[in-house]
């Protein structure tokens, strides 16, 4: 059948269609339940304000056990070095278990960036190696976290 | 998600917008060689920025490109004649040469200098590979010339192609930044492409449909790797460079040749995209030349006479359902390039950004609009010289190699992601 509408073509990707998309209702939104997980000292330096702020469904961790994962559905780990390899195997290993999203983001100077980069890649599906800390509130901005 | 005013910042790349203050930092490609074929050849009309401009290749071999419109009453110098080293307005006869400055006006007495007074808006218009480059910015801040390594091959090694994309540039280039719609939407291409069959890497990539993603900040802009399970201890990393603001690289397959883009803005509406292939240290054959010029791997066929895709949005993109379902192609549309064009376009001329759901897979996309967003806002408040304006930022090359796991791709993959003359691409 061909189209027979402006509508039911491809041509209908117009600025002037584009007034006729469905709004998505705020109360339809997936919001998810975010986990921001400190893995060591600077990275709770970074990770304390943003638990500041007004977020959707997030909660953050600086004491990092495993228990708080119990209803996450996505674990954000952050790391300025490699102290926190331990919690994230641990974090990792229960994230695998009950098939929670990992993702993990690493701050580091040049000469912690590797062992921090060591200790998150094998646990975290996604890794973002950033000189910006301000990649943190980013991300979990962009997240809609 | 994205509020309002950042998609307008991302978007817009007019004069005096954030965006396109960021964009008139660079060199840019404008148009293809083989538009303007030989010396005093008919001009072309160009709009790039949403600005619309006049290329010229003067009876002298020189390039320019100036202000598309007549400083006298305004009329279009695209109906004039390319005289002796300058172009005449058909209208009534005044004369511009490359630089826009106008060295004629037959209505007025030869020696009484009004002409002198007239000069185009004009931008430089360079030669490099088979494109022709531009500069729209500051002419003080003008940068030395891009350093890209497909266009400085020989030109038997190097094959550019262009087509229209009818969207914003941003949602184009953020699928050459997005590595992980490629085991979807392209996943057919990798079995069936005369450019991309046969590697090994296809086998790693086919069967591990769930790649894990790193993103890593690189001097000029991004290094995206995806990995896959290689052998046992092993990765496979595909990794792809994005140099700010709008050049990507695909990741090598097999001895086929390397691919990319450049995503230029025309408007905020539409887009140019610059498709290459080239081989670093040996010719192209002349069956991968007559497949990219049959519209195969990141190239595409073309209505005759033109740089529009054959297929496009008015015709539904030659939608195929029974090549879908017989798993030919992943969307019903053939070819990788109008593969990726097709759904960009199908977003709308400018996405609503407010409205996506971005998940941890997409954190280059994020990144790289982070990265845009700060250069652009460092532009403007404190002057500084964004990413990838250096040439240096340009002597990148994307690479795919199999590596012990505990390795990182940056430390181990590092010199298969810089430009070495006469070495090979890593490639698997």
């Amino acid at each position: 059948m061909r189209p027979t509408l402006l509508n039911s073509c491809a041509s209908a990707a117009t600025a002037e269609e584009a007034r006729f998309r469905i709004d998505a209702k705020p109360g339809l939104r997936v919001e998810r339940a975010t986990r921001v997980v400190a893995l060591d000292a600077g990275a709770a330096e970074i990770v304390r304000p943003l638990a500041e702020a007004p977020w959707l469904g997030s909660r953050f961790l600086f004491d990092a056990g495993t228990d708080e994962l119990e209803d996450a559905d996505f674990v954000l780990m952050i790391a300025t070095n490699g102290d926190g390899a331990a919690a994230a195997a641990a974090i990792g290993d229960v994230c695998v278990l009950r098939g929670i999203m990992t993702a993990g983001l690493v701050l580091a100077s040049d000469q912690d960036q590797g062992a921090a980069v060591t200790a998150l890649r094998p646990h975290s599906r996604v890794l973002l190696v950033s000189r910006d800390r301000r990649d943190a509130a980013g991300l979990l901005t962009a997240l809609g976290a | 998600m994205l509020k309002q005013e950042i998609n307008e910042l991302l978007t817009r790349t007019g004069p005096d917008t954030e965006m396109g203050d960021l964009f008139r930092q660079y060199w840019i490609p404008a148009m293809l060689a083989e538009e303007l074929p030989e010396d005093g050849c008919p001009p072309v009309r160009v709009k790039l920025l949403s600005e619309r401009m006049i290329a010229i290749r003067d009876s002298s071999g020189r390039y320019g490109l100036m202000d598309e419109f007549c400083a006298h009453r305004g009329v279009s110098l695209w109906f004039g004649n390319n005289e002796t080293n300058g172009l005449r307005c058909a209208y009534h006869g005044w004369k511009y040469d490359v630089t826009g400055q106008c060295v004629e006006v037959p209505s007025e007495p030869a020696n009484s200098g009004f002409c002198a007074k007239v000069k185009l808006t004009a931008y430089p218009l360079v030669k490099i590979g088979d494109v022709l480059w531009t500069y729209m910015g500051d002419p003080a801040k003008q940068p030395p010339l891009p350093e890209y390594e497909w266009v400085h091959v020989p030109s038997e090694q190097t094959y550019t192609s262009k087509r229209w994309q009818e969207c914003n540039w941003l949602q184009a280039l953020e699928g050459g930044i997005d590595s992980s719609h490629v085991s979807w939407l392209h996943s057919a291409g990798l079995k069936n492409d005369p450019l991309f069959k046969g590697s090994k890497g296809n086998q790693y990539n086919l069967n591990d449909m769930k790649p894990y993603f790193e993103v890593v900040d690189s001097e000029g802009g991004l290094y995206v790797g995806v990995r896959r399970n290689a052998e046992e201890g092993h990765y496979y990393w595909r990794i792809t460079p994005w140099v700010m603001p709008a050049f990507t690289m695909v990741p090598p397959r097999g001895d086929h040749p390397v691919h990319g883009h450049f995503w230029v803005p025309i408007d905020d509406e539409n887009c140019w995209v610059f498709t290459f292939d080239y081989q670093p240290v040996r010719a192209l054959t002349e069956s991968e030349v007559q497949a990219m010029k049959d519209g195969h791997g990141v190239h595409n066929e073309f209505v005759p006479g033109t740089y529009r895709p054959l297929a496009n949005k008015d015709n539904d993109y030659l939608m195929d359902r029974a090549a879908q379902k017989r798993g030919e192609t992943f969307s019903g549309i053939k070819g990788i390039a109008m593969q990726d064009a097709s759904l960009q376009e199908s977003m709308g001329p400018i996405v609503d950004r407010g409205k996506e759901r971005l998940v941890s897979a997409d954190s280059g996309i994020i990144k790289a609009r982070r990265k845009l967003i700060q250069a652009a806002l460092d532009l403007r408040e404190q002057g500084l010289t964004p990413p990838g304006v250096d040439p240096e930022h340009h002597k990148v090359r994307s690479a795919a190699i199999v590596l012990p796991k505990d390795q990182a791709f940056l430390d181990a993959a590092q010199d298969a992601l810089t430009v070495q003359p006469g070495v090979r691409q890593a490639t698997v």
